[in-house]
């Protein structure tokens, strides 16, 4: 008895301070939302506490058109739409000979891909952007697609020739056997049995894509050709003092990765830790 | 399928992966390096090799060195106050309570954010005048207290550096919550018949038990202190004055704003050789496997 109350006590005084910590972590977007509802003008006269007299929903559509968002989200939504699929297939490629056969320089191949897990995209950037220009691809969406698709390598190639190490390799035998060749063993066997991992890594790249601000910041500079976080930026400076506005367009840019992060948690989250830890 | 295509098929496999990876992350990383051993301003047709000038510029230039020293500052609270913090929420979260579920959710989830915008919801909530901090504090008779925290050169550093724990307290909390799915329960039982109490517990059961997830997240939060761009170029650039100048964001405004390509490469290469060198032991750690 007097342990069970020990341990009530105890739950109850841990359950207050993850409450308060929680309502730190929470707060931040209860104002956020509260803020894009809400006429600039009620700002200064009521201030942030005060419940929005009527819900402006006329901000997000100010933010929506006016501000140019509706071009932003549409060069996310293509930039996503290419990279996480391409860059995910050409890393399963890589991953299925390191998984699964035995040739010169295996160990070394996948070092070199590993070791750019540490390269900061800083390192590359000035040299990027004079690629970009050579390539005749200066301020498109097209020239973020290559250093987006290397950039995530490593650690896709990380996860994935685990994951496909742990393919029975007699399954592997046995489809060579039927006369598959090995880009039939690996459309055939390998991708549809690695569907779980394969998941996880599309929810995890398409948050890191639609994410992603040091290179796009400086491969593009007109304003038809700015991602979401970049022209949140801008946003900015154009509307700098319209907070009402600004957060209703922060509301429509966080809003897919919310989406995309309330549906598929579970997902996100295993791949985040197996990709960081030794299993 | 004849025996010399047999050999050539894994290195076809992986020909997609190595031109990318090679041309645009390699290649690119390369070429800074050469510039970064040069005099080029990033515009003009000439140059000259200054050997390693620039490094050493860094070290002597007093704006370098400021981004170096908040760098330093930044790094120290971030490997600390995110990781204290996540391995508190671990160790709670890890035991059977109501909405452990959603807390962690709760925790975890500004990490999934582009940091622009969490970089203007707290430039909202630090706003001078109609912003959440200050208002509370007015409210709460701390009516000195309240300023523009984020043009105030001694609280502009702190403020951003509040957003950063909030924004990636969450990562270290669920790799410390897998590591401690590894501890064994029979050693805390082990320990417990010896009458050891909840916190001896923790300092000689938990924490040595989570030594490899240590290792992950002290290697994960260098890499990322270093890296810093993100918040502070959204949230102050760099100001005011030198005062959150780390050298992300310096090596940025030198390549692409004040025309010195060479210096602001070296800075880049300075980036680079810290998150290297941090994390080989962990590339060793992964490619054993």
């Amino acid at each position: 008895m007097a342990v069970e109350r020990k341990s009530w006590t105890r739950n109850t005084l841990l359950l207050v301070a993850l409450a308060i910590a929680a309502a730190f972590w929470l707060i931040p977007f209860a104002f956020l939302i509260l803020t894009s509802l809400r006429a600039q003008g009620e700002l200064l006269s009521d201030g942030v506490f005060s419940w929005p007299r009527e819900l402006r929903w006329t901000n997000f559509a100010a933010a929506w058109n006016v501000g140019n968002f509706s071009t932003y989200f549409a060069n996310s939504a293509f930039v996503v739409a290419l990279k996480v699929p391409v860059g995910i297939l050409v890393a399963a490629l890589a991953a299925y000979p390191l998984a699964k056969m035995k040739f010169a320089g295996e160990r070394w191949f996948f070092t070199l891909f590993l070791i750019g897990l540490a390269v900061p995209m800083h390192v590359t950037l000035l040299p990027l952007a004079q690629l970009s220009q050579k390539l005749g691809l200066s301020d498109t969406l097209w020239a973020l697609l290559p250093p987006y698709i290397a950039f995530g390598l490593p650690f896709q190639i990380l996860v994935l020739r685990g994951f496909f190490r742990t393919v029975p390799t007699a399954l592997v035998e046995a489809a060579r056997l039927d006369g598959c060749s090995e880009l039939g063993v690996f459309f055939r066997v390998m991708l549809p049995v690695s569907k779980p991992a394969l998941a996880t890594l599309l929810i995890i790249d398409v948050v890191g894509t639609w994410n992603e601000l040091i290179i796009a910041l400086v491969l593009l500079s007109s304003e038809t050709s700015r991602t979401v976080p970049l022209g949140l930026l801008t946003f900015q400076g154009q509307f700098g003092v319209k907070f009402a506005q600004l957060s209703a367009a922060i509301v429509i840019g966080i809003a897919p990765m919310v989406i995309v992060y309330v549906i598929f948690q579970r997902h996100l989250i295993a791949g985040m830790t197996a990709g960081a830890l030794k299993e | 399928m004849n025996a010399a295509s047999n050999k050539l098929t894994p290195y076809l496999f992986m020909a997609p992966a190595l031109v990318l990876f090679l041309g645009f992350l390699v290649y690119p990383m390369m070429h800074s390096l050469v510039v970064s051993l040069t005099d080029w301003d990033g515009l003009s047709a000439t140059w000259h090799f200054v050997g390693l000038s620039n490094y050493v510029t860094i070290f002597t230039d007093p704006a370098s060195r400021a981004a170096l020293s908040n760098t330093l500052i930044w790094s120290a609270v971030m490997v600390t106050v995110p990781t204290i913090l996540g391995l508190g929420m671990a160790v709670t979260l890890n035991q059977k309570l109501r909405g452990r579920t959603f807390f962690r959710s709760v925790f975890y989830g500004p990490t999934i954010l582009p940091l622009s915008a969490v970089a203007l919801i707290w430039v909202w909530l630090y706003n001078p005048h109609f912003g959440l901090i200050n208002e509370v504090l007015r409210g709460i008779g701390l009516k000195s207290w309240a300023k523009g925290w984020l043009s105030n050169f001694d609280t502009a550093l702190p403020a951003v550096l509040v957003t950063a724990i909030w924004h990636g307290a969450g990562f270290p909390m669920l790799l410390y919550l897998a590591g401690l799915q590894g501890v064994s329960p029979s050693q805390y039982e082990a320990a417990a018949l010896d009458g050891a109490g909840p916190w001896r517990r923790f300092i000689h059961v938990t924490l040595p038990g989570l030594k490899e997830t240590h290792i992950v997240v002290f290697t994960l939060a260098i890499i990322g202190s270093v890296r810093s761009f993100e918040l502070i170029y959204a949230m102050t650039y760099g100001g005011p004055g030198r005062s959150t100048q780390v050298l992300a964001t310096w090596m940025y405004f030198n390549i692409f704003q004040y025309n010195q390509a060479g210096a602001g490469s070296a800075i880049a290469w300075l980036i680079a050789a810290i998150s290297l060198a941090v994390t080989i032991p962990y590339i060793r750690l992964m490619s054993r496997r």
